[in-house]
């Protein structure tokens, strides 16, 4: 048994599961600034980014440092790859989060529409809930879960394109069009978010099987 | 994420695709090895691809050294050990009673663990020995020619060429087995067998001999059994993977498939276990 080899997995799987919930808290610090017009609280989710990217960091040098040292094979080197990946992806996640809180610091006086803010909400809870079963379904080897996923996208995909609907009978407007075109970019990031989950859970279904397969065909 | 036009295949399906289609060396068909009445090896039915390099990795005791020597007909050199079951080479069976195992011998040659040059020999004259104990009179241009074409086939004739006449013994260990691969190749085998080749080399000289591995496979069906994982990895196209159950049990050949797959996602737990090096 290679108990130093086994460890250092041990310690990356729990190094992902941290920076997952960073990107959750991100997310919601996120959400709550837009929603409540809080340019404080946006500025902290910005500044907040620097704790996920040295998460990211960590996760990196390690796996370089593991890939170098231990040789991994098998389904251990299929844990390596996975985390690499999925490292990468809640990285992003985080990203989209910050372009999220500038978003919301360039319109936190504009006048808003509630029925579209609700909206966004309401994504960005799905988001969260798809950030959290990525992740489990991860931890637990699980793929059915980690397929359902494919679901739960198609309800944020729905959702973009009916706030893109909204957006655009908004842009008769004046008041209101600068900020709804802010908005449109808020949705896609949080549509994203969903995508980067997807793929998350792509990466538990390869780890388990070994074949790498896409959920959905994106060119359909 | 891009997609896969239906027409595109994997690199594991290319690969796989390749194997099947080449046509196998040799052909291993329900093969049990014995010292004496100890079953060492039991039941292995493989098939060998030609101008492949086929790696044989397991715990020490599985039986793949003895398994290997077994091809070539060295295996019963050992006073009460033989065999039964069948191995063709060339669809020829060279257990056949009127095969000389020497004849054997010269069609699949062997490298060992440890360099052995012949001490007293010169550089010359190491790889020129097969040629003289085995073929036909040459004339020494003839002979000279063999044995520069040997010398650069295992890549040290540059290394060598102005000393042919010095001691082989007074090479590097790296360069030593190199000259017994070069020794190997003079008589032009079809199959070269090597016996952890590289396991008494420092890391410099074994990758010389895993790119080597590389280059003579073009020309020669190679056969390599290593304990080292990394250099089975490198260096070898397929993987078999033998195991024994348990102490005084006979090994067996528990998975054979293209490298990639055997060290990414094999199908035998045991494999998986043996080439994550959770034992062994």
């Amino acid at each position: 048994m290679r108990v130093g080899l086994q460890e250092e997995l041990d310690q990356l799987e729990a190094s992902l599961q941290e920076e997952g919930e960073l990107v959750r808290r991100a997310l919601r610090g996120a959400l709550n600034a837009l929603d409540q017009h809080d340019e404080e609280l946006a500025d902290e989710v910005i500044a907040f980014d620097d704790e996920v990217d040295r998460c990211y960091f960590g996760i990196e040098t390690n796996i370089q440092s593991l890939l170098a040292r231990q040789a991994p094979a098998a389904q251990d080197l299929r844990l390596v790859l996975a985390i690499l990946h999925n490292n990468l992806h809640l990285e992003r996640m985080a990203d989209y989060c910050v372009t999220i809180a500038k978003l919301t610091k360039l319109v936190h006086d504009a006048p808003q529409d509630p029925t579209l803010t609700e909206a966004l909400e309401d994504m960005g809870t799905r988001a969260e809930e798809m950030i959290q079963t990525a992740l489990d379904s991860f931890a637990n080897r699980d793929v059915a879960t980690a397929e359902s996923l494919v679901d739960m996208d198609e309800l944020i995909d729905g959702a973009n394109r009916r706030v893109v609907h909204q957006i655009l009978s908004l842009s008769a407007d004046p008041d209101l069009r600068e900020w709804g075109l802010r908005m449109l970019l808020v949705s896609r990031c949080l549509e994203r978010i969903g995508d980067h989950a997807v793929d998350i859970g792509e990466q538990t279904a390869f780890l388990v099987s070994g074949q790498f397969r896409e959920f959905t065909d994106a060119s359909h | 994420m891009a997609t896969r036009a239906p027409s595109e295949q994997t690199k594991e399906e290319a690969t796989r695709g390749m194997v099947e289609s080449r046509e196998a060396c040799i052909q291993v068909t329900d093969l049990n090895l014995y010292y004496g009445s100890f079953l060492a090896v039991e039941g292995v039915s493989m098939s060998i691809q030609r101008n492949q390099a086929t790696a044989l990795i397991g715990a020490s005791g599985c039986g793949k050294s003895t398994f290997l020597r077994s091809l070539n007909r060295m295996h019963e050199l050992v006073t009460g050990a033989h065999a039964d079951g069948s191995i063709l080479l060339e669809n020829e069976d060279i257990y056949a009673p009127n095969i000389d195992p020497v004849s054997v011998r010269r069609r699949i040659g062997m490298v060992f663990q440890a360099p052995n040059p012949f001490p007293t020999m010169s550089i010359y004259d190491n790889v020129a020995a097969g040629l003289k104990l085995n073929s036909r009179r040459m004339k020494k241009s003839e002979l000279d020619q063999v044995v520069e074409r040997s010398l650069r086939g295992a890549n040290l004739w540059e290394e060598v060429k102005n000393r042919l006449n010095k001691s082989g013994s007074g090479l590097s260990g790296g360069q030593q087995q190199r000259l017994c691969i070069a020794r190997a190749i003079a008589v032009e085998p079809e199959v070269l067998l090597m016996d952890e080749p590289a396991s008494a080399l420092d890391p410099i000289s074994t990758l010389a001999i895993e790119d080597l591995v590389q280059e003579l496979k073009q020309e020669y069906t190679i056969v390599i059994v290593t304990h080292n994982m990394q250099q089975a990895s490198r260096a070898s196209d397929i993987t078999g993977f033998f195991n024994i159950e348990a102490a005084g049990q006979p090994g067996r050949l528990v998975e054979m498939g293209p490298t990639e797959k055997i060290f990414t996602n094999p199908d035998n737990k045991a494999t998986e276990d043996y080439v994550s090096g959770r034992f062994g």
